[in-house]
């Protein structure tokens, strides 16, 4: 009979000879469930079509106020490639606000509404497979709003899009490396979220709304100041927004480089290649992702040590 | 010999409600609302103190994406006035954050802390305790649209241009007491819509920025911009500030004069407040008829 208590046998989770295979199978499973209960919190509160447009509202509004804004300035004569220019930045930005906010609202909401961190943090599973379950979908919804916001800007304002013309594989890569980027920008909020009071609610979308202004999501980075366009330069979203538009709109208008811009200044090219955009992304995002997860382990300690995780706040 | 039975204190009396059962004078329900408003005040403003991590997640991040705009409007090549429009509505946007998020949702949130219970069985009014919600967040959204408006007419070159500045003033006040009186009856809506007040908070947003004009004259809208002006507080205390800050200025189209917005504004001020009051005793009558209303998880 084996000397492990009954509730180590009925998981090989917290089982300390597990095999590999079986901590692999153990994480999935806990990502699985985590992913799942994450689809019902963020879904199973309104019939399908009432979800569906609260899925695509944000995005969507976002998107037609900066086309209004373009079409207000030029009297209704738009430069297409603009439009567009703006239409896929902002799509685009839906996923990096579900994103982000998917990972560091679900902290926020085990600790402070459902009061389950502290059972989640001591349950045999890694707590950052548990948030990568729950943060899932709402990465998810925010990719289901960008699409619909593509195919709106596509079908009602105008913007030129051809299905033969799209390079697949930088597609794939591109949203491949964004992707990750964007989870490890969210597990740093996350990090973030463990340390702070409940009111930070709102910090998500704050730290998306100032990344906005560095990355070139709805206009160039020529027009900020050389500094800033630096910050935007290491930025991982910017050279994702750059790749995936590239891959989607051959012809668009570049946000890294141009007339004006840091990077032709110092590279002497009207905007980066295909291959050295892939290269830079895998790079910055590779530093952003192990710089999330040391942050991330070092306030998993500290918010143990102080016994944050069963921390409730009120304001 | 056997003992007299013990009498309670306690006198059982019919009563409508905890302020009716309290019997006391005008001047103690004055003065313990009065104590309500600065007791639920108090944990906001204290609480900034106590985490300053809010001075670079809601002060200094916002006024970038304030800045995003701005430099949308540069990279266009629009008129100066622009950028004065989007910097003035950064500076709105606080408000409308607070009465969303700190006030609209908070009483579903306080029924998941266990207190809304405590409120409803209290002798105090629900307006006091939302009133004292209003003030707390009002410091923290007041820094931030000084920021706002500071920082981003030194860093952009804004210059306002004023000449009714008692008009502008009051303008503003009225965009608040409407902004809050909305955000008393969203606060009753949002908890009988139970776990829908967040998604409904984060429905709002986008929309209401759009439809109230915060990066562009309203007027530019056509009869979306005139519908907003007749519901959203937002959108006509906007309206009316553009043009009563830019003064003699091409670009600042307004829907209405700024008298006339004035005078929606206190309409919708004393119809809103009034409306929440009514609310309010609606939900009071529910949690204590029911004894539903303040049970969490539902």
């Amino acid at each position: 009979m084996s000397a492990l208590p009954e509730v180590a046998r009925w998981s090989t989770a917290s089982d300390p000879h597990r095999t590999r295979r079986q901590e692999l199978a153990q994480a999935w499973l806990a990502f699985r469930t985590a992913a799942k209960l994450g689809f019902q919190i963020e879904a199973n509160w309104a019939d399908p079509l009432p979800f569906l447009i609260y899925a695509v509202i944000k995005p969507v509004f976002g998107a037609l106020m900066l086309v209004f804004m373009l079409e207000i300035i030029s009297g209704g004569a738009a430069d297409q490639s603009f439009r567009a220019f703006i239409v896929i930045g902002s799509a685009l930005w839906s996923f990096v606000v579900g994103g982000i906010a998917g990972f560091a609202l679900s902290v926020l909401e085990d600790r402070e509404r459902y009061r389950m961190l502290k059972y989640l943090y001591v349950s045999p599973n890694a707590i950052l497979t548990v948030l990568l379950g729950r943060g899932f979908w709402r990465l998810g919804i925010g990719g289901f709003g960008a699409a619909v916001t593509l195919i709106l800007g596509v079908v009602a304002l105008g913007v030129p899009f051809d299905v033969a013309r799209i390079d697949w594989l930088l597609l794939a890569l591109g949203m491949a490396l964004g992707l990750l980027s964007i989870i490890a920008l969210g597990m740093l909020l996350a990090a973030v979220a463990m340390q702070t009071r409940q009111d930070s609610w709102q910090y998500p979308e704050a730290v998306a709304g100032a990344i906005f202004l560095v990355v070139g999501a709805v206009f160039p980075l020529a027009v900020l100041p050389g500094v800033v366009q630096v910050v935007g330069l290491i930025t991982p979203l910017t050279w994702w927004l750059e790749m995936v538009r590239r891959a989607l709109f051959p012809d668009i208008t570049s946000a890294i480089g141009g007339p004006g811009s840091l990077y032709t200044e110092l590279t002497g090219r009207a905007a980066p290649g295909s291959a050295e955009g892939i290269i830079v992304l895998l790079g910055t995002t590779a530093l952003v992702t192990l710089a999330s997860l040391w942050v991330f382990r070092w306030s998993e300690l500290r918010a143990k040590e102080k016994g944050l995780f069963d921390l409730i706040t009120g304001s | 010999m056997t003992a007299a039975p013990s009498r309670s204190p306690y006198v059982h009396r019919p009563s409508l409600s905890p302020q009716d059962a309290a019997e006391w004078p005008a001047r103690r329900v004055l003065v313990t609302n009065l104590r309500t408003i600065w007791g639920r005040a108090y944990p906001r403003v204290i609480g900034m103190m106590r985490e300053p991590s809010w001075l670079f997640f809601e002060i200094l991040l916002p006024f970038l994406t304030t800045s995003a705009f701005v430099f949308v409007y540069r990279a266009l090549a629009a008129p100066p006035e622009y950028v004065g429009f989007v910097v003035l509505g950064g500076a709105m946007t606080a408000f409308w954050l607070n009465v969303m998020w700190l006030m609209a949702a908070q009483l579903y949130w306080e029924k998941d802390e266990g207190n809304l219970e405590l409120y409803f069985a209290a002798p105090i009014s629900m307006m006091s305790v939302l009133l004292g919600m209003a003030i707390g967040g009002l410091l923290m959204s007041c820094f931030r649209a000084a920021v706002v408006l500071l920082v981003g007419a030194v860093l952009y070159g804004v210059v306002f241009a004023v000449d009714q500045w008692f008009l502008l003033l009051a303008v503003f006040f009225l965009t608040l007491t409407a902004l809050y009186g909305l955000g008393m009856v969203l606060a009753t809506l949002f908890l009988l819509w139970g776990r829908e007040a967040w998604h409904m908070t984060q429905l709002l947003q986008e929309p209401v920025y759009f439809v109230s004009g915060l990066n562009f004259p309203v007027a530019r809208l056509g009869v979306l911009g005139a519908a907003a002006i007749s519901v959203i507080p937002l959108a006509v205390g906007l309206d009316a500030m553009r043009q009563l800050a830019f003064v003699g200025s091409p670009e600042t189209e307004g829907a209405l004069p700024p008298e006339v917005e004035a005078l929606i504004l206190i309409a919708m001020a004393v119809f809103f407040i009034a409306l929440a009051r009514f609310l309010l005793g609606v939900i009071e009558r529910m949690a204590r008829q029911e004894g539903k209303l303040t049970m969490r998880g539902s």
